[in-house]
């Protein structure tokens, strides 16, 4: 197990490298630059700016400083655009806002998800079968992106329940809206692949022999089927999270929280390049995290995975 | 029991009998047969050759040009800007006084291009390079399939944003970036289906007559995975749309004067607060329909030609 975490880390480092590499070079060689304007500045105050960020070095001098300084020091240096803050301000600021609804997400998914699909597996071609199964084809056709307007229609403009946007530090009220546009489609998947694997499960072998023993229906469900039909929707929850971390930049823009995606969006509108190579790999990162957590959660239930570790 | 056995001896049974062998002889034979009694996916091949339409000929209706501000309603958007029939914006007017109908059909246009070239491209390069990690294995294989592995656990939105800002935002850098994005579509499937393809007998007496590998991938095996290509396809170009439409509603993507389902979704979200709802709903309801057809139509082709879904 240790060793096994030990070696995913490990390619966790070269495929960081790689994407820094190629991110690097890539923006230093694309034509324009973030300080190039309409009106070009004299070549004395060109000269001054590129010293001032340290572009005037060769490229791998400043690439091993990149390198060097986010390693020891965990410091992604300045924003090119935004004069009066580092990469590291914005990720102080907005990350702890798109990890919180994000997480707020994640429950909403799971905690609605799963039921959902196990009473439509037990209720197999039932009306909630249906609607269940009707619901989740829905809501995967309605991206967050067009979800996200007809909530804030419904919620803010028709009926004033909730806050249309903003983050007013976390309060319960501006966390709804951004967890379910978020997570819904997910919801809906986690809730169809459930209803699919309960149904295998529940005409498995062993679970007739659990009939046979006479066990009541609860401790069948609870004790025998439960664990086996959750294994492929924690797999999926891998692809999950990463099309999450996608839509949380959405979500970042549509409703104001404040959070990173804003930044990395205005990042690329102003080619503030340190900014959008900080946050890629900070998203990377968060990806990497999440999948191993996963991983090891996997071979945690599944004793067959655990043994092949 | 006499009545069966004349009926077995009929005229019309050996007629029915032939002609039932000569129409289902082949696959795709038979998978049309498959796909014609979906309802839906037929259907849904029908809305989906109307939206087609409607981007090819939808300009020929529009009684003002993409680009041509309404002066008269320009400043009165909420109260005269709405679909009329007697001024002509059938669809209302946008934010900016243009027409809204003219605007829908050129983001339909750019969409579908985006959708229905970028798609089929990406699945091809995928299935290309899973055929070549299936067929040759060894070192090949694992160089790919690691590759695999990593550009799936990375959010394609990072690499969007990046190459767009690097490379500028065209119509063509947003089909090649999002064939970069997708290339690993289809590409596990495509490995899996020439690893258990390869060792056939019809592959071995190929090679014995002498074929080249790249021939008998590209002349033997690929006619044989053709229809998990088709299936791909079918799944990843909603896919594409729909990322294409994310990004563009984010602001990185289409750029104006050019415009998508998803910018225009991104305007019609920015005004709505005024009461302007139709700037959103027509939008959208193009990119739900075509989203909906596309669905069906792949679920169609799943259970045409997938072995395994086969009623």
């Amino acid at each position: 197990m240790f060793n096994y975490t030990l070696r995913r880390l490990l390619t966790v480092i070269p495929t960081l490298l790689v994407l820094i590499v190629f991110s690097f070079y890539l923006m230093r060689l694309a034509p324009g630059g973030p300080f190039t304007s309409e009106k070009p500045l004299p070549p004395a105050v060109m000269q001054n700016v590129l010293e001032r960020y340290g572009m005037d070095q060769p490229l791998y001098v400043q690439l091993w400083t990149y390198i060097k300084n986010i390693v020891f020091h965990f410091d992604f240096g300045p924003s090119f655009a935004q004069k009066d803050r580092t990469v590291n301000d914005v990720i102080v600021q907005g990350f702890p806002v798109t990890l919180t609804y994000g997480f707020w997400s994640a429950v909403f998914v799971l905690v609605l998800g799963i039921p959902l699909g196990i009473i439509a597996a037990l209720r197999h071609n039932s009306v909630w079968d249906y609607t269940m199964t009707g619901l989740a084809i829905f809501s995967q056709i309605f991206p967050n992106f067009v979800l996200a307007p007809i909530l804030v229609l419904l919620f803010t403009l028709s009926w004033g329940l909730l806050p249309g946007g903003g983050w007013n530090g976390g309060q319960w009220e501006y966390i709804v809206m951004p967890a379910i546009a978020l997570g819904t489609s997910y919801m809906a998947g986690v809730a169809r692949l459930t209803r699919g694997s309960m149904l295998e499960v529940l005409n498995a072998p062993f679970i007739l022999t659990a009939r046979a023993k006479g066990l009541p229906e609860r401790v069948i469900i609870w004790r025998h089927a439960l664990k086996p039909a959750l294994l492929p929707t924690l797999t999926y929850m891998g692809p999950v999270f990463v099309y999450m971390i996608t839509g949380s930049v959405f979500i970042d823009v549509f409703f104001s929280t404040g959070g990173i995606g804003q930044d990395f969006i205005d990042g690329a509108y102003s080619r503030d390049y340190s900014m959008l190579l900080g946050l890629a790999i900070l998203y990377s990162l968060l990806t990497f995290t999440l999948n191993l957590m996963l991983d090891l959660m996997y071979a945690w239930i599944d004793p067959k995975v655990r043994s092949s570790l | 029991m006499t009545d069966t056995r004349k009926r077995l001896n009929s005229k019309e049974f050996a007629d029915t009998v032939a002609e039932e062998m000569i129409v289902s002889r082949s696959f795709w034979a038979d998978a049309r047969r498959r796909f014609l009694s979906h309802r839906l996916a037929v259907f849904s091949v029908f809305m989906l050759l109307a939206l087609l339409l409607f981007a090819l000929f939808g300009q020929y209706f529009a009684r003002w040009s993409f680009e041509e501000i309404d002066w008269n309603v320009l400043g009165r958007i909420k109260t005269e800007g709405a679909p009329s029939l007697e001024n002509g914006h059938w669809f209302g007017v946008d934010d900016l006084g243009r027409d809204l109908y003219a605007r829908v059909v050129q983001g339909t246009r750019t969409s579908l291009m985006v959708g229905f070239v970028a798609g089929p491209l990406a699945v091809l390069l995928g299935a290309t390079l899973g055929a070549l990690a299936g067929y040759f294995g060894g070192r090949l294989d694992q160089i790919i399939t690691g590759f695999y592995t990593i550009w799936i656990s990375i959010p394609y939105i990072i690499f969007f944003v990046v190459w767009q800002a690097f490379f500028g935002r065209s119509l063509t850098q947003m089909i090649i970036v999002i064939i970069i994005v997708n290339w690993t579509a289809g590409l596990l499937i495509v490995r899996g289906q020439v690893m258990m393809l390869k060792h056939r007998e019809f592959v071995d007496a190929a090679r014995m007559l002498g074929m080249s590998d790249l021939a008998i991938i590209f002349k033997h095996l690929a006619p044989n995975i053709l229809w998990v290509i088709v299936i791909y396809t079918s799944i990843v170009i909603p896919e594409v749309i729909m990322a294409e439409s994310l990004v563009s509603f984010l602001g990185v993507g289409i750029q104006e004067p050019n415009t998508s389902w998803g910018a225009l979704i991104s305007e019609g979200a920015r005004t709505m607060t005024f009461g302007t709802l139709w700037q959103l709903a027509f939008p959208a309801a193009f990119f739900v329909i075509a989203q909906v057809s596309l669905y069906y139509i792949g679920d169609g082709l799943r259970d045409a030609l997938d072995p395994k879904d086969r009623r």
